[in-house]
């Protein structure tokens, strides 16, 4: 392992965390439009919607006349639809955000029509500074906030219906559109098993190579700690009796198992957040491998091309041998270079037009005149024959 | 270098010493043209039989020789499907910016990787030895490159999962 650091930088390495680090909780367009009405130095009236992940949608409501308050709707798809909420959002998730800066965050009941929660936000108590862009961000994470708060519900939670004939019933998540994953819940542990689906054959590949990794790291003495994965190309056994089209993938199924030890005190909230983002997480790695490879690739493409063009060059007379070239001090002191074939030819080309440009007009008797009194006259041998006009 | 590579490039290089033996050569069909004869094998008696180096089933060339053309086709291993489509995305690459290398072949014989096709222009241009060192050369690259690529990717692979896992710290 260690020998194969030396691939990568230790820039890029830092790089990589850093990027691998950047799956923000917050809404950036939604912690961009709170912090233009928070900046704003006139009251701004405002009635925006925006629209995340084709199903997420946030109402921002503020008014010119009362710039103190700024109503925030949010409707988001629930991660599971077998897990029936009566209304809104549950318990938890409420207390959860009314937990959120309680003094200036209130929940309003009932939510706006079509949303499932709307908050009051309260301007005039944020703070000034750094402290008022720390607030906007918590507040724009909100959507994020209500999802983990389904996931940790199910992951703390476990109930006699989710049993069914002696086997443990899986409920269908979905985070992302087109990508659900199963989350089994059993006495002892909880098993989250992800279904693997990629566009392109090369995306499988890099993905595939990253779950063997993912195993055998995970497997290793120095990560006890953190949940086992394991990686099969076939359905694991808990999923048996889910829709086929659920269970069809091409990048295999990686699973978790969440002991109540990942799930206990700070270590909850961490467990819910990389569970949530493992799909983006493994994509965004494909993407920037994939990144990685073309980059080499047109590094080494520079490499190939040199070695080719120094064999041209050297043909053309820009290297000499060093054998034939003798001593360079004349030859430093005079250094033109050779013309090519094709400066050769060009002059060529030149000379011609000039010479058909030379007479285009036709002048009675001039030609004679000219052969007369303009020809350069030929070094001739006194032995031979000269020509006389 | 491993002792049978290093015999099967020094086969190479021997075979192409030999082989490129190359003349400026008219198209006998056509008139006032010029045409690689190892691509449109019009005549039979301007060609030669063609040479079939390989190093094992999955690692093969073939040397394709003609009276004013040389085509060169070669086959790189790939032990893996990583490899596999490390391969292909590479050779792919190179085939897409073959301008840059002037003897290289867009698109690459049947059931081979990547072909080059080197004609007597080419070595009046270029130097014979020099061409010949960079299809010695280009094969190293590529077997090297490909396996450096692959234990990056790997490694790349690694860290990430370490990330990862890290996070449920």
């Amino acid at each position: 392992m260690s020998q194969n650091f030396h691939f990568l930088t230790e820039r890029e390495r830092e790089r990589e965390r850093e990027r691998m680090a950047c799956f923000d909780r917050a809404s950036p367009a939604l912690k961009e439009t709170l912090l233009k009405i928070y900046r704003a130095e006139k009251p701004i009236e405002m009635d925006q919607r925006l629209f995340e992940f084709g199903a997420v949608e946030y109402h921002i409501k503020s008014s010119a006349s009362d710039p103190q308050y700024v109503y925030l709707s949010i409707s988001t798809p629930l991660l599971s639809q077998e897990v029936s909420l009566a209304r809104g959002i549950s318990q938890g998730t409420a207390q959860t955000i009314k937990g959120i800066h309680s003094d200036m965050v209130e929940l309003i009941e009932p939510a706006a029509e079509g949303y499932q929660l709307t908050l009051r936000l309260d301007f005039y108590k944020i703070p000034q500074g750094k402290e008022s862009s720390k607030i906007i961000t918590e507040i724009a994470s909100i959507q994020a906030a209500i999802l983990s708060c389904q996931l940790k519900d199910m992951l703390t939670n476990v109930t006699s219906q989710d049993t069914s004939q002696g086997m443990y019933k899986p409920i269908k998540l979905v985070y992302h559109p087109r990508e659900p994953f199963f989350v089994v819940r059993q006495p002892e542990k909880t098993t989250a098993v992800f279904p693997m689906r990629f566009q392109e054959k090369t995306d499988v590949i890099i993905a595939t190579a990253f779950f063997q990794e993912l195993m055998d790291v995970g497997s290793s003495e120095a990560w006890v700690k953190v949940p086992l994965c394991a990686w099969s190309p076939i359905p694991p056994p808990e999923l048996r009796g889910e829709q086929m089209e659920d269970l069809s993938t091409n990048g295999g199924f990686i699973s978790f198992d969440i002991l109540p030890r990942h799930v206990k005190g700070k270590r909850l909230d961490k467990t819910v957040w990389n569970l949530l983002n493992f799909y983006a997480f493994v994509k965004y790695h494909v993407k920037c491998t994939r990144g990685f490879i073309q980059r080499r690739m047109r590094k080494r493409l520079d490499n190939l091309v040199k070695v080719l063009h120094v064999a041209s060059s050297e043909e053309d007379g820009y290297a000499i041998d060093p054998q034939a070239a003798g001593c360079g001090c004349i030859k430093s002191i005079i250094s033109v270079p050779k013309p090519n074939n094709t400066v050769r030819r060009r002059c060529r080309n030149f000379t011609r037009k000039i010479k058909r440009m030379r007479c285009p007009i036709k002048i009675q008797g001039f030609r004679r005149f000219r052969r007369r009194w303009l020809t350069v006259p030929k070094f001739s041998s006194p032995f031979k024959y000269t020509k006389l006009d | 270098m491993a002792n049978s590579l290093r015999l099967y490039l020094t086969c190479i290089r021997n075979t192409l010493e030999a082989a490129m033996c190359l003349q400026n050569f008219p198209c006998q069909e056509v008139e006032r043209h010029n045409k690689p004869e190892v691509e449109l094998k019009t005549s039979p008696e301007l060609l030669l039989k063609p040479i079939l180096i390989c190093r094992n089933e999955a690692e093969k060339c073939l040397i394709e020789t003609s009276i004013n053309s040389l085509r060169i086709s070669l086959k790189v291993k790939q032990a893996d499907e990583l490899e596999n489509i490390l391969t292909k995305k590479f050779l792919r690459f190179l085939s897409m910016r073959a301008e840059a290398f002037q003897v290289l072949r867009r698109k690459p014989v049947q059931g081979y990787d990547i072909s080059f096709l080197i004609t007597n222009y080419h070595c009046e241009e270029m130097q014979k030895h020099k061409l010949i060192d960079f299809i010695v050369q280009f094969m190293e690259d590529i077997d090297k490159e490909i396996s450096e690529l692959k234990m990056s990717v790997n490694t790349r692979g690694r860290l990430v999962a370490a990330e990862f896992l890290k996070q449920f710290v």
